[in-house]
């Protein structure tokens, strides 16, 4: 009897030295809760799809609740839930193709081509609540879509950096890699988004070829002055500043005081950006 | 491989059926972040002033066009010979070979390496034709320095 009792206290302390728990179920779930706003929008921008980001989110949850036990504390609960996240959307994006930089040109051609695409906004505006056009909220679509172009580690290394106040050495832990490729995908992504805005935005170069901004705001508020507007927005009223990398990082602030879930505008918002995933998902180069 | 300081100065050898360019040069950045400027080509225009072009993927035994700036309106169709991750690349064709070579000398410090050589039975023929790469090798390694030192300065 003392022998089995000995074996099973030694067995015990073995365990518990190699399989400590450092949080219980409540507490994790608490913390999953704190973080879940910020997390569903991060799958959002990275999958484009409402649905995704539910599945995900709560795939994630399921998924870490599971390996709780070899959560060791090594890094944050939020950097450890961003990384089962991440790589179930890796896992669901791998095989779609990544949007081209013009998508916003091309599904607007779409959206005018489709006889009921207005009747479906409006629709949605007179049904339902959180419908405003606000051109703070699309120039976050426009971020979301414009991100879409980049490589999915560029875009995921972006997002996490910029939006969701990651650390070069979290990002790496979420991408697993290193962090010297987590600082070039970054630069990377950062270097195409200033070169793609130089090229298409109206709002910071007048020859930008994409004034979508000004005419949805002529269609959804239509006794609004576009350039009275315009002048709110820091990174339009810095248009000439030459540090383009500035009006990047000021786009970005946009974007992250934007909770795409529940904003003035969210579900027009969540329509335009379905709208553009399924165009994407059966758009073809010679489409263009 | 011709030995040559690591200065960013290159040097040439000619020899009557050969020639061969190197440059070599330290860079206060992790080999990865060198290996991943080398080894993306479409990204290449974006941070190297003498490259107008790669196309195709630089993975081993694959095929790749480059157009360069040293000779604008030739197309080079290359094949990736040789590729050791964070190490060696090798890419060339019939009339030679380019190789680049990566050395951690220190924490954070990268010792790059390039040269290329070009030759063969007929080279005394054309060697006229070709240009001196020199000033282009210089210009090359001082790109993949300042690109690679500015990411590793990332914060």
């Amino acid at each position: 009897m003392f022998k089995v009792l000995c074996t099973t206290i030694l067995d015990k302390s073995y365990r518990q030295a190699f399989t400590f728990n450092i949080m219980t179920t409540e507490q994790f779930t608490n913390e999953f809760e704190l973080a879940r706003p910020q997390l569903k929008s991060y799958i959002l921008r990275i999958t484009a799809s409402m649905e995704d980001s539910e599945d995900i989110v709560q795939d994630t949850y399921v998924k870490a609740l599971i390996k709780l036990d070899t959560f060791r504390g090594d890094s944050s609960v939020k950097t450890w839930i961003f990384t089962i996240a991440s790589n179930t959307a890796k896992d669901n994006l791998r095989a779609k193709k990544r949007w081209p930089e013009t998508v916003t040109d091309i599904c607007r051609e779409k959206a005018l081509a489709n006889p009921g695409y207005f009747p479906e906004i409006n629709s949605l505006m007179q049904n339902s609540a959180q419908t405003a056009f606000e051109i703070k909220e699309h120039i976050t679509f426009c971020l979301t879509c414009i991100s879409k172009s980049l490589p999915l580690e560029q875009q995921i290394c972006i997002l996490l950096k910029e939006i969701y106040d990651f650390k070069i050495a979290e990002i790496a832990e979420i991408m697993e890699t290193t962090e010297a490729m987590a600082k070039y995908y970054l630069h990377t992504a950062r270097s195409k988004m200033v070169e793609i805005y130089e090229g298409r935005c109206a709002l910071i170069n007048k020859n930008g070829a994409c004034h979508q901004c000004s005419e949805l705001n002529g269609i959804f508020n239509p006794k609004q002055d576009f350039e009275v507007e315009k002048k709110k927005i820091e990174f339009a009223k810095k248009a000439n500043d030459p540090d383009r990398e500035h009006l990047l990082d000021l786009r970005f602030k946009i974007m992250k005081e934007i909770d795409p879930f529940n904003s003035n505008g969210s579900n027009l918002q969540l329509f335009h950006l379905e709208h553009n995933k399924k165009i994407m998902e059966n758009f073809e180069i010679k489409d263009e | 491989m011709i030995s040559v300081t690591s200065n960013g100065q290159a040097i040439t050898e000619k020899k009557v059926f050969s020639r061969e360019t190197a440059v070599s040069i330290d860079i206060q950045a992790d080999k990865s972040i060198i290996w991943a400027l080398l080894t993306n080509a479409n990204d290449f225009p974006r941070w190297n002033s003498t490259i107008i072009s790669i196309d195709g993927i630089i993975a081993a035994n694959e095929k790749i066009k480059l157009k360069s700036k040293l000779d604008p309106k030739r197309e080079f169709k290359l094949v990736v010979k040789e590729l050791v991750p964070e190490t060696k690349l090798v890419w060339g064709d019939a009339m030679g070979k380019r190789i680049y070579a990566l050395k951690t000398i220190g924490p954070n410090l990268t010792n790059y390496y390039m040269s290329e050589k070009i030759g063969g039975p007929i080279f005394p023929l054309f060697a006229k034709m070709i240009p001196p790469f020199d000033q282009a090798f210089e210009q090359f390694a001082k790109d993949l320095k300042t690109e690679a030192e500015i990411i590793s300065k990332t914060k």
